[in-house]
This record gives structure tokens, sequence and C-alpha cells, in this order.
């Protein structure tokens, strides 16, 4: 793959490791998730297109990729991507999955998000990557969690906050430390400091440090790298990255990255606000289980030879998922999905067509998502996920007979009420005094939670209250020392969590 | 230097290690900054056999390590590296001065089939930061007490000086460190208080007065019993480290002989005068004897302010111990000792026995002595007051503790979230053997208890807790 991208001769030798100043780079990137493709990883993509495309574009880019030499290779990927599945492929069974045994307290509840989701996405879109910040200053220094990605040569590949060049000495040494230490066949892991602690991960051909001044435990930090660590995976394949660099070993991955960094910041902010990350579950739409079920076979029946994950989305909450019988979505790819979709706006102008790679499913070849809302303004978003590159006009049709059925069915009508009711507040479970909860049942991966409360509306209260309930889980699944239950009295709030065999629960109470 | 611990799985043949001391090393960064002279920064270094490029590289890397904290957090530095098989613990006691201890993570060795060499398995979570991060301050502090500062070492007879004063403190006490008992108690370093009414109290302060009024040249008294403080004169800092000494050296080292049977040839001679059971647990052996050295070890105490060199002499007379600090500028003479001996000795034996038959007193009143029905440890750092029903007696080389290891582990994490906020906190946790554990912290103390009660919930344990509050601790208030 790296032979191939090496080939075009583009800019591989270039000094800094890229020809194009600094400035204009930034200011090139555009809206899609996976635009420095274009600069030829994927074949396919042709060279100046961005590999995420509309339906209008996709016959230039089937155009060009015949006559592209290299689609040969491009084919070898995504068979990797499919060999896989290929033993498991039989009896084409689906499933269905997600919101089947939604709780019975979740009745009456959703909306809210559609206003915050969109407030978010904006956020994003505007971008103020802060990035023009000062390294050496001390507003830099007092971010909560820094998160630096950097490749095995010590160059820089990404930054939470500043600018990656500003801090090429810093990765250096953070790269020193990791083989220094490796030298002598250990792992370095962390370094704790009073109210600030430092952590390695080291995924090769990656290096990921993170930087909390909050009292998140390593594991917690560290799984979070891993989450950025995947991010970057799901758009090059672990294949391509490790041929990269073997190939050279001190590329400039930002070179392929460039455009897609708002993924990676929209991550973190997901990671510091969502609970579902950290619970590894996810929320579910509250409808009425006639109604899901009509949306779970209305999508089974739209079914295609490629298609392997159909996922439903209101929002940041699942409405159903079908899969291939044997296929399962793990909730990281779940995520990186849900990250993908919600960061984007671009995929409310038209069909989206993307490639992408869901690690946690197989690190080495390509998936390609067709990504659409059901409407224009609808916050229903419908992901078709399929192995076959050639497939959109496919997964367009696939799309167009499940919003017949759905409509034929009468479904859609209690979909769309469902996405515009408020969710729950945490009165309505009745338990005085409480002021929120996280519920996950184990069996099904979901979770649920009221919406937020007045003393947490605030961004940083919202993310202090999740680093609460950071502070029990971590507490409750102690790799070595695992509890029942926690119950803490504090200043401001009195928090209890248990596991039970079959759920975890974690609530927050007012003192 | 490999332990091996009880906890040996039968069987399957596992071999569990559990954590030792790897390296120990103290660096001055300004003493060798020239490329070349790194060697000069390295003070003292153990395992002495270790090769010299290695110490240099070892040193670097905590150079660097501290250094490359310094981007994020310029005025915290960093206080331990976390790796897959150690633990590295920084202290700079004092400005440039580096202590480093490298603390191996415990460990086990599975046997594997086909003569390949054994798995290990390191267990990275086991180590609690807060423990061996206090013992390295108290490594400093227990060499402050007999050495003086670093720096003022540095300034009397240069870098030869005080490398050889690292060496010859550092080359015994790393002996006596054993890493693997080490738990909450280490983070307190605090001292056990004997109780007493009020009239014994008295006494031993009347006794005290009346002892610095006849020997001037007395300038502190440190008055302990059953190895419990009951009165110092020291600053808190100084005693507690003085305590910790004592309790875990000093004493230990002396006990034989009293328990010997009296015509036990350990048995020391009365000194020709059965009038009193005193004797010195410094200095002479024997007064009697014409041999007889009037030596006494020196500490270092005040070393903020006035920087004190005292003389410590331990004086004991049955289960009582005073400690009398005198200007090391003094040289103690023969006359000097026996008019101390035959002043305190009697006093002393007969203010030991009053003590004895107090506490056996108060001993009947509050009934028989019965393992104690709350495992709790307490501490208050106002005034560095500990106790503890967990540990049976704590010693040098072990620490017995009745609880599982783990549980000892779920009390430090639960210090250590404490640590973290300066608030009044209270956390009830239920681990998976199903005991409960209390944490409370209020008004600078901290209560921890441990409760055996499986079927109980939440509002009978806090019941609990409350109720044991009240029986021990009735004068002290607790946050509800």
């Amino acid at each position: 793959m790296a032979a191939d991208v090496h080939n075009k001769g583009v800019t591989w030798d270039a000094p800094n490791g890229s020809l194009v100043p600094v400035d204009r780079l930034r200011s090139e990137r555009s809206d899609s998730p996976t635009p420095g493709l274009v600069q030829g990883t994927e074949p396919g993509a042709g060279q100046e297109h961005a590999m995420f495309m509309h339906a209008q574009s996709f016959e230039d880019l089937a155009a060009e990729s015949e006559s592209n030499p290299d689609s040969d290779q491009a084919e070898d990927q995504s068979v990797l991507g499919e060999s896989q599945e290929a033993s498991e492929k039989e009896g084409e069974e689906e499933e269905q999955r997600g919101g089947a045994e939604p709780e019975e307290e979740q009745k009456d509840q959703p909306e809210e998000n559609q206003k915050q989701h969109q407030k978010q996405k904006q956020e994003v879109q505007t971008g103020v990557r802060g990035k023009e910040e000062d390294v050496t200053s001390e507003a830099w220094r007092r971010h909560r969690k820094h998160v630096f990605v950097l490749s095995e040569a010590g160059k820089p590949i990404y930054t939470r906050y500043g600018t990656e060049e500003a801090l090429s000495t810093t990765m250096g040494v953070m790269m020193a430390l990791v083989s220094f230490v490796e030298a002598e066949k250990n792992i370095i892991r962390a370094i704790h400091a009073d109210g600030c602690r430092v952590v390695f991960l080291h995924k090769s051909p990656l290096v990921l440090v993170g930087v909390s001044q909050s009292s998140q435990s390593d594991r917690e930090l560290s799984r979070e790298l891993q989450y950025v660590y995947y991010q970057i995976v799901s758009l090059l394949t672990l294949t391509q990255l490790n041929h990269i660099f073997q190939h050279k070993q001190n590329y400039d991955l930002r070179r392929l990255l460039a455009g897609s960094e708002h993924l990676t910041d929209s991550l973190l902010r997901l990671l510091d606000r969502d609970p579902g990350l950290l619970l590894n579950a996810v929320m579910s739409l509250p409808l009425s289980s006639s109604a899901r079920d009509v949306v779970s076979t209305s999508l089974q029946a739209a079914k295609a030879k490629s298609l392997v994950f159909s996922i439903l989305l209101a929002g940041n909450r699942l409405v159903t998922l079908v899969r291939k019988k044997d296929q399962y979505l793990h909730h990281m790819d779940l995520h990186l999905l849900f990250n993908l979709v919600g960061s984007s706006s671009s995929f409310r102008e038209g069909e989206g067509w993307t490639p992408i790679c869901l690690p946690k499913f197989n690190t080495a070849g390509f998936f390609h998502a067709h990504i659409s809302y059901l409407e224009p303004k609808s916050d229903l978003c419908l992901i078709l996920v399929s192995t076959d590159r050639e497939d959109f006009f496919n997964l367009s049709d696939c799309k167009r007979r499940f919003l017949e059925r759905l409509r034929k069915r009468s479904a859609y009508q209690a979909l769309q009420e469902a996405v515009q009711t408020p969710t729950y507040p945490v009165s309505q479970v009745g338990i005085p005094e409480l002021w929120h909860f996280v519920y996950k049942s184990k069996s099904s991966g979901l979770y649920t939670s009221p919406e937020l409360p007045v003393p947490y509306q605030k961004e940083e209260e919202h993310e202090r209250l999740i680093g609460l309930y950071r502070y029990l889980h971590s507490c409750l699944h102690h790799p070595t020392r695992p509890l029942r239950s926690v119950y803490r009295c504090g200043d401001t709030e009195n928090l209890f969590a248990w596991v039970s065999t079959i759920t975890t629960a974690a609530f927050n109470k007012q003192v | 230097m490999l332990m091996i611990s009880p906890r040996m799985a039968s069987g399957t043949q596992e071999k569990q290690y559990t954590p030792s001391l790897l390296s120990f090393f103290i660096y001055n960064p300004k003493f060798g900054p020239r490329e070349g002279e790194e060697e000069k920064k390295i003070l003292f270094y153990h395992p002495i056999e270790v090769e010299k490029n290695e110490k240099i590289r070892n040193v670097g890397l905590c150079e660097a390590i501290v250094q490359f904290t310094r981007t994020f957090c310029p005025t915290k530095p960093a206080k331990s590296l976390h790796t897959q098989k150690n633990r590295q613990f920084f202290h700079e006691p004092e400005e440039n001065f580096w202590m480093v201890m490298v603390v191996r993570n415990p460990m086990i060795e599975k046997p594997s089939k086909d003569g390949k060499p054994p798995t290990v398995e390191y267990q990275e979570e086991e180590i609690l930061d807060s423990v061996y991060g206090a013992v390295l301050q108290q490594c400093y502090s227990m060499y402050k007490l007999f050495n003086g500062t670093f720096g003022r070492s540095f300034e009397a007879g240069g870098v030869e000086l005080l490398i050889q004063k690292l060496e010859k403190f550092f080359y015994r006490y790393l002996q006596t460190l054993h890493l693997q008992s080490c738990d909450l108690l280490d983070v307190f370093g605090g001292i056990s208080f004997f109780p007493l009414d009020k009239m014994t109290y008295l006494k031993i302060q009347s006794f005290v007065n009346r002892v610095e009024e006849s020997l001037s040249l007395v300038k502190y008294t440190a008055f302990l019993y059953n190895d419990q403080l009951i009165w110092s004169g020291l600053e808190q800092d100084d005693m507690r480290i003085l305590y910790k000494y004592l309790t875990t050296s000093l004493f230990p080292r002396h006990t034989e002989p009293e328990l010997a049977g009296r015509d036990s040839p350990l048995r020391p001679e009365v000194a020709g005068n059965l009038l009193h059971y005193g004797r010195f647990l410094t200095g002479p052996a024997n007064l009697k004897d014409p041999e007889a050295k009037f030596r006494f070890p020196r500490i270092f105490v005040n070393t903020e302010d006035s920087y004190e060199e005292l003389h410590l002499i331990v004086y004991k007379a049955m289960s009582a111990a005073v400690c009398f600090m005198i200007n090391a500028s003094v040289e103690l003479t023969r006359e000097f000792c026996e008019q101390l001996d035959a002043l305190v000795g009697p006093q002393l034996t007969l203010l030991a026995s009053d003590i004895c038959e107090q506490y056996n007193i108060n001993r009947r009143i509050s009934g028989p002595e019965k393992e104690p029905q709350f495992k709790f440890i307490y501490f208050n750092h106002m005034n560095l007051a500990e106790k503890s029903t967990i540990h049976m007696r704590k010693t040098a080389s072990v620490s017995l503790t009745s609880v599982h290891p783990d549980l000892m582990k779920i009390l430090g994490d639960i210090n250590s979230d404490f640590a973290r906020v300066d608030e009044d906190e209270e956390i009830i946790v239920k681990a998976m053997t199903d005991y409960w554990v209390v944490g409370k912290k209020s008004d600078q103390r901290e209560l921890y208890v441990i409760l055996n009660q499986k079927n109980a919930n939440l509002i009978e344990v806090n019941e609990e807790v409350k109720r044991l509050c009240a029986t021990q601790f009735n004068n002290i208030f607790f946050l509800d």
C-alpha cells in the first residue's frame, strides 16, 4: 500500500515532510472526515477529490478508479476486510439488536439532545481549534487534559492544544523517554506529580501521551488514549499505518490526517462528556416495542449482499442496529461511527460515502459506509456499512427501500415523535433528592440517564459530573481490587455506585 | 534479595514475589554539569556493584523525567515513574539533591513446559505511591536525624564528607527497609500515645520537670511507656522520626535482656545496687566497667531554624523509657552519667510500676482484653496521634496485620482519595470478599474501619461506625 503511495512521489521526501506551507494546509482543511486520504492512500479515491463524497460525485470516482493503475491494490485491501468475514457469512440471516429491551423506566423520554447536539456540531464547525496558543504559556499548561500523538521517530502527529510544530521538541522528549525505558526491556506507563499525571501508551507505530490535571486514574486515561489510537486507525487501517512507517520511519503522518483533527478533537470532547464511552455502552432512543420492531424489520428487509451493519441513529442515541449473523459490532467501533457522524455536518447535505476501518472488527481493511440523514432537518441518521467499495448505489437503494417500507407501515411518524420527545427528568424515577444517575444493563450494552439537572448544565460542571462517574467506575472496576459498591459523601454531593451481577449503576445525590 | 511470600500457590507451582528494592540513589545535577562528568553527580548508589555507565544512565533518566514533567507542572516536581516492571520514587528534600528509590513490582512466576524459561507476570497495580513515597521521605528524615542536612555536610567537608556520611548511613539503613510490609501506617508516620489518667500523667510531668531542674544540661526530654509516647519536649516532626527510630530499631534490640530470666547470662549486671532497674540503652552498658565509654549517638533537630546537634541518652527502667537530649558541644563524662543514673534510676523504677499498676486497673474496669470488636486505624494530623487495632505490634522487620493485604490496599486507595481534596469526606465501599471498608476524614482526622458483616447494608454499616466513634472516640467530633 505504502509502496504505491510512494510511487506517486507526491511529497514524501520533503525535508519537513510537507511541501505545503503549514498555514495553507490548515486553511485548506475541509469538513470531510478523511480528506487527507485524497493524497492517495486509497487509490480508488483519485487524487483531487475527497474520499468522502456526495452522490453527484460518485460517478467521477468510479470512472477514475477504473483508469487508475493502482486499483488492483485497492481490491487487495478490501479483500482483507472481507476474507475474514467470508467464513462466517453463510446463512445471511440478520439479527437485530439494540433497543430490544429498553428499561421500564425509560418510557416517556427523548428530545433535548437536538439542541445540544447541534450546538456541539457548531463548535466543531467554527472549529476554534485554539491552535495558535503559546505552548509555553500558563494557559496552555492549565488545560485539563492534553493529548499528544507522535510517531516512533518522535514526529508530532496530533496535539489537542497548540500546534504540533511548536511542540516538536516536547514530543521528541516523550519519544526519548519511551524508547529509553524500552531499551531496558521495560515499558513506561506513567509519571505522577502532585495533581498532574502523564500517561504513555505505545501502540506501534504510534505513541500516545495524555496529560491530565484531574484525578482521573491512569487506567481511564490510557483507555482514552486507546480510543484516540483507534480513531486514527479507523481513518487509515493499521496495515497501511505500518506500511507507511516501515517504508519511511520519519514520515510526517499529518499529511495523511490533515483535516481529520476535528474528529479526534470531538472524540476527546465526547470522552469528557458522554458516559457511554466510559461504560462501554450506548443510549437507546425510547420507543414502543412495536414501533421499534417495525423499524428493525424494515431495516432488515433492506438488505444487500455486501451490507454488514445497518445502524439507525437519533442524535447520539441508537434506534436500532441490524447486523449480519455472527458479525458483531464492538461498542468502540460503534462509538467511532457515532463520532464520525456527530462531528461532520456534511452528511446533512446529501448521501455520504466514506471508507472507514472498524478497528475492533478488523484493523487491516476498510469498510465503506453510506451515511445519510433521513431528512435534512431530522436527527435520524442511517449508517449502512458495506464491504464493497463499489456499492454506493446498492446502499442508496437500500436506504430508499427502508424509507419506503417505514412510511408504508406508518412507523415513520412514531419515530419522528420519539425523537422529538424530551428525555426524562430525574424526578420521574421517584427517588427524592436524587440529582442524577447512570444505569447500564450489562446484558444489552445499553445505558440510560436522565437529562442533566441545573447544577450540571454548565460545561464545566457537566465534565466534573462525568469525572465523578469516572472515579466511581474506576473504583468499582479496579483490576485487582474490584468493589461491589462505593458510597462517597463529600461537600457538594453524595455519590453511590454498585455493580450487581447484571447491572452497573451510579447515583448522584444531593447532600 | 528476592523474597518469596508465604502466599505461594500450592499445586500450580507458581511463585509469588513481593515488592523489593531494586536500587536507591542520591544525586545532585549541579555537581557534574558538564558532559563526561556525569559520575560526579552521583553521591550514593545502591547496589554498589552496578556498572558506572548504568548508574549514569539511570540518573540521566531521572533527570529527564523531572525536567520533562516541568513542561506541564513547573511548580510541582515529578514524584513517581510507573513502568511495567517497577516504580521509581523521586524526592527532592533539599534544593537540587534528589533521592530516588526503585521498587520492583510484585510478580508471579509461572513455570512453562518444554523447558522454556518461566513466564513472569508483573502486578502493576499493587504498589501504592503514597506508601512508598512516604517510605522514601522517611529515609531522608532518618538520615537527617543522625547526620543533619546534606547541605550542612557539604559546606563542612565538601562532597567527600557528604559521600562518606551517606554511604555509612544508607549502607545499613537500606537493609532494614522491609518494603513488602509497608502500608498505610507508613503514610501517616504517626505516634502511638499511651492512654493515661490525669494523676499519673501529672506525676510523669513533675518527674520530667524535676530531672530537667537538677540536670540543667538536659535540653529536651521525652517519656515513653510500653513503646508508646507519653510526653515530649521536641518539635512534632523531630519527635515523629525519633519515635520511629526508638520503636522500630533501638527498643527491639534491647528487649531480649529484660525478657530473659533472672539467672540468664543475657541479663545485664544490675550494677551492684538492686535499688532500681534503670539502665542506659545508649552509651555505657555498665557504669561500673572501668573501660566504659561515654559516647552517645548524636541527633540533629530543628534543622529548619536553630539547627541543634544533640547527644541522645536513652534510659530505661522496666517498661518506661526516657530520652534526654543534651547539647552536643558539651562533653559527657562518667560523673554526669553516674549522677543521672543515681537520680533517675530509682524514680523511674517507681514511676514505671505506678504506671503499670494504673494501667492494669484501667484495664480491669474496661473489661478483659479480647480481640477488638472493630478493626480500625485512626490518625490525627494535628498531633500525629495514631491508633491501630489492625496491626499487632509493628516492629522493624515485620508488620503483622490481622486483615488481608488487599483490604489494607483498599484503605490505602481511600487514603489517596482523601489526600486529593481538602474537604471532609466519607467513603464506604464493599469489597468483593463482602468486607465493608469505611473511611472518614473530618477536620484533620482520619478513621478507617473494616467490618466483617456480610449481610449488613449501607445504613447498618453507617450505624455501626457511629457506634464505634461513640465508644472509642467519644470526645472527638466526627462529621456525620
